[in-house]
């Protein structure tokens, strides 16, 4: 059974992401989770909704981006929803996270946050939209 | 304003203040100038009231740090929180830059 089932519709403009974090704040504070994953949900939210914004729609279309949180007893997911470009987040090549900083490109951590954050990360393309869904076990 | 740059005796110190999510991080990009102008020399971060860092926020210390190691300064990051420490272990940032408490 839903312990806790809300969602939030941003515009693709990254000056809403405080929104986002305002949104993801309040789910942990009603699920009473400490504040270093909430932090950590915090991030890997905001770096897969800011993918979203920058890559989903091309430059100058408007669209949106929809986050569904649900969660039960044991797990908090979040579904990310958009009608862009369909692309699988999850394809992306790991980053070497080992290289020397004259070596390391400069994009590319998003992702790699968002996996290391999360306990597992699954994309679909479905109706005609990328679905991300992002899973973290509390 | 979540970037505050000041010169000091050899070098440039750059405060961070609050959080520098993907928005700030635009914000601070374009104020960073002095800091890549002064990349021969030591650069001091600040980051004692640094409250949460995304990866635009990282992509700032990377740019000025690829900046040093071509014009030959030095990049000091200090007083990160403990959450931050974490983020800068999960990215390998943590092995790129000096990190010390003041």
């Amino acid at each position: 059974m839903a312990r806790l089932r809300q969602s939030l519709t941003l515009p693709n403009d990254i000056n809403t992401i405080p929104q986002l974090s305002e949104f993801i704040e309040g789910i942990c504070e009603e699920l009473n989770l400490d504040m270093s994953t909430t932090m950590n949900l915090n991030l890997a939210l905001e770096e897969a909704v800011v993918n979203v914004m920058e890559y989903a729609y091309p430059t100058d279309v408007q669209g949106d981006v929809t986050i569904n949180a649900i969660a039960n007893d044991t797990h908090l997911v979040f579904i990310i929803i958009d009608s862009g470009i369909p692309f699988d987040p999850t394809k992306k090549e790991e980053v070497d996270t080992t290289l020397s900083a004259e070596e390391r490109p400069i994009g590319g951590l998003g992702i790699h946050l968002v996996r290391e954050l999360m306990d597992s990360v699954d994309y679909e393309y479905r109706d005609c939209k990328n679905i991300l869904t992002l899973s973290k076990n509390i | 304003m979540v970037i505050e740059i000041k010169e000091r005796d050899g070098g440039m110190t750059a405060i961070l203040n609050g959080r520098l999510d993907t928005p700030a991080a635009v914000k601070a990009q374009q104020e960073i100038g002095p800091l890549l102008e002064n990349a021969d020399k030591e650069i001091i971060f600040d980051c004692a009231n640094l409250e949460y860092i995304s990866s635009s926020g990282l992509r700032l210390f990377l740019t000025i740090r690829k900046e040093a190691s071509v014009k030959g300064g030095k990049i000091i990051i200090e007083n990160i929180n403990d959450e931050i420490r974490k983020v800068f272990m999960m990215t390998g940032f943590f092995n790129l830059f000096e990190i010390r408490n003041a």
